[in-house]
């Protein structure tokens, strides 16, 4: 079979129209795109995600201070420094609520005695339980380090960048500080957080102190992170290496991306107020049990506190200059 | 009888099979098929008068490649590129961590995730077929399930953009670096990986100007049935640049 010639000569016209149109249309459609699109921006963009929590649901942690010394065992010393750390984070805010150490309490199993000797007694599950039963609040996590721990901890992160509030001058702790935002090495930020001797409040000014490392740590952690995110790996590892804790390596990791989006000034530093007394003997505190339950139950429904039921300063009459 | 197929140059039945003479018109036939036929100039002619026309519109107008034997023109050739690493560093978490076994195991984290983020970047920014079409779907494939809406609404910081293929012409890789931040579980095993990156390519606009496109910022890894981004921290500042000048012996895939 052949193809006549007329229509041999249609198809090929046919295909050389098509051929020409199809070219056409191939090289101009992407011309008129762009002509249609907007213009390439030149602009700094920025493009960011992190895993934080975002639930409504508080999370608390119990943060122990040992007194051991560097030969010292951590978990069968004396918890001389006792903070619930409680964070939402939903609302990126949190609370720390220093508890004294010689709060005269129940201890689990054992009877009254002052709180710090629950480490000694049955190590930081006790001390957790002993918080638990006082407050009625459940902890997640328990984190506790000693004097060595601190100190390496804070020499890890090269050291903690404090506003000091107030001058220090006490030879029993080697607090000497002058007011003023500082960096402090790890042996100055022990002694800031030990000093109580010139301390009007004494213990409970310092209680309070100890949280205002925790929230000059938050702060610190924040600024560093957002200038080079790696810098949190740094953080976790000079924590993970000189604190004992229950918290998992992934829950912490995600716990540090929610500490990177809560502000130094969202954080309400208070210590459970009360009055010194004796007890057979023992120099002990007596918790205001109003104030006790006040506070317990605020922080138990989201972990923050309300503005009414915030206790004094014990500092108050040295920030205040009186 | 059944005639055997003449072995043919082509393929089609019609010419390489037929065994039928073709069938010889005679005069008057001819002349009547000659009288309605229509001459090929009718046809050719004009369509190459329109053919013409249209090249001369696209040219003084600056227009697109003018494409050859119906193809589009575009070169579809995925540029090889591979960063330099240039450090990878232990974070311990244990007091009593062997440093040197540690650092020895990050760079080999270092090397066990390099691929991942080589084919990122290849496919965010290089792969013709993926900017060209604005579908960079291979990209989020490095991101974690948790993370990929984030990827997904950060397209145009993340990647050349959903119109580059309406922007671009061609874009050819620069230099790209990487250093790693290795954090390390109790037991030495490489827990959490922090990429900190830098790239550069130039991107060629279709107008002939260029664009230098610059990617910082830090890519937080954990090893979740292979190394997936979990986390991000990604900074764009591009910039005008002149065309590159050729050097024969520069590098074209990394610095």
């Amino acid at each position: 079979m052949t193809i006549a010639p007329r229509r041999r000569a249609c198809v090929l016209a046919a295909l050389l129209v098509a051929w020409v149109a199809g070219s056409v249309l191939g090289a101009t459609r992407p011309a008129e795109r762009a002509a249609a699109a907007p213009l390439f921006q030149i602009e700094p963009a920025h493009a960011e995600f992190a895993p934080v929590l975002d639930g409504s649901q508080p999370i608390f942690v119990l943060v122990i201070g040992s007194d051991a010394r560097p030969d010292q065992p951590v978990e069968s010393q004396r918890a001389d420094s006792l903070h619930i750390l409680t964070i939402n984070p939903a609302r990126h805010k949190a609370t720390i609520v220093g508890i004294p150490r010689d709060a005269y309490v129940e201890l689990p199993g054992s009877g009254q005695n002052k709180i710090n000797t629950a480490l000694f007694f049955g190590g930081p599950d006790l001390v957790v339980a002993t918080v638990e039963q006082l407050t009625g609040l459940t902890f997640d996590y328990w984190a506790m380090t000693g004097f060595a721990g601190f100190e390496a901890m804070i020499d890890g992160v090269e050291g903690l960048v404090v506003d000091v509030p107030f001058a220090m001058d006490d030879q029993a702790s080697r607090a000497f500080f002058e007011p003023g935002v500082q960096r402090l090495a790890g042996n100055d930020a022990l002694a800031f957080g030990r000093n109580r001797h010139d301390l009007p409040a004494g213990d409970f000014g310092r209680s309070e102190n100890q949280g205002l490392l925790m929230v000059s740590a938050l702060g610190q952690f924040k600024k560093e992170y957002t200038k080079d995110p790696s810098r949190m790996l740094i953080w976790v590892g000079s924590f993970l290496s000189n604190v004992q804790t229950s918290l998992p390596l992934d829950e912490l990791m995600t716990l540090a991306f929610t500490g990177t989006a809560i502000n130094q000034n969202a954080v309400t530093n208070v210590v459970f107020p009360g009055g010194t007394g004796m007890v057979g003997g023992l120099s002990v505190v007596q918790l205001d049990q109003t104030a006790l339950a006040t506070i317990s139950s605020d922080l138990a429904d989201d972990g923050l506190l309300k503005k009414k039921n915030i206790p004094p300063s014990p500092n108050a009459s040295l920030t205040s200059g009186e | 009888m059944v005639a055997a197929p003449l072995p043919g140059r082509y393929p089609s039945r019609v010419l390489s099979n037929s065994t039928k003479p073709p069938v010889q018109a005679n005069r008057t036939e001819r002349a009547s098929r000659k009288k309605g036929r229509t001459p090929i100039a009718l046809f050719a002619i004009p369509a190459a008068i329109v053919a013409v026309i249209v090249v001369l519109i696209l040219v003084l107008s600056g227009g697109a490649d003018i494409p050859i034997l119906g193809g589009n023109g575009e070169d579809d050739e995925v540029p090889a590129f591979d960063f330099n690493v240039k450090k990878a560093s232990a974070v311990a978490t244990v007091g009593d961590a062997d440093l040197a076994a540690l650092t020895a195991s990050a760079e080999q984290t270092s090397q066990d995730i390099t691929p991942t983020i080589d084919d990122l970047f290849t496919n965010a920014f290089l792969d013709p077929t993926n900017w060209r079409e604005g579908d960079y779907e291979e990209v989020f494939e490095a991101f974690a399930e948790d993370a990929v809406p984030a990827a997904q609404q950060s397209v145009e910081t993340l990647t050349l953009g959903a119109t580059a293929g309406d922007l671009f012409e061609d874009v050819e890789p620069d230099k790209g670096s990487l250093a790693y931040d290795v954090l390390f579980d109790p037991e030495a095993n490489p827990d959490t990986a922090v990429v900190t990156f830098h790239f550069v390519a130039v991107g060629e606009r279709k107008d002939g100007t260029f664009v230098k496109l610059v990617s910082d910022g830090q890519f937080f890894l954990r090893d979740i049935d292979g190394w997936t981004i979990t986390a991000f921290d990604v900074t764009r500042s591009d910039r005008e640049t002149q065309p590159p000048t050729p050097s024969p012996s520069a590098s074209p895939s990394s610095s």
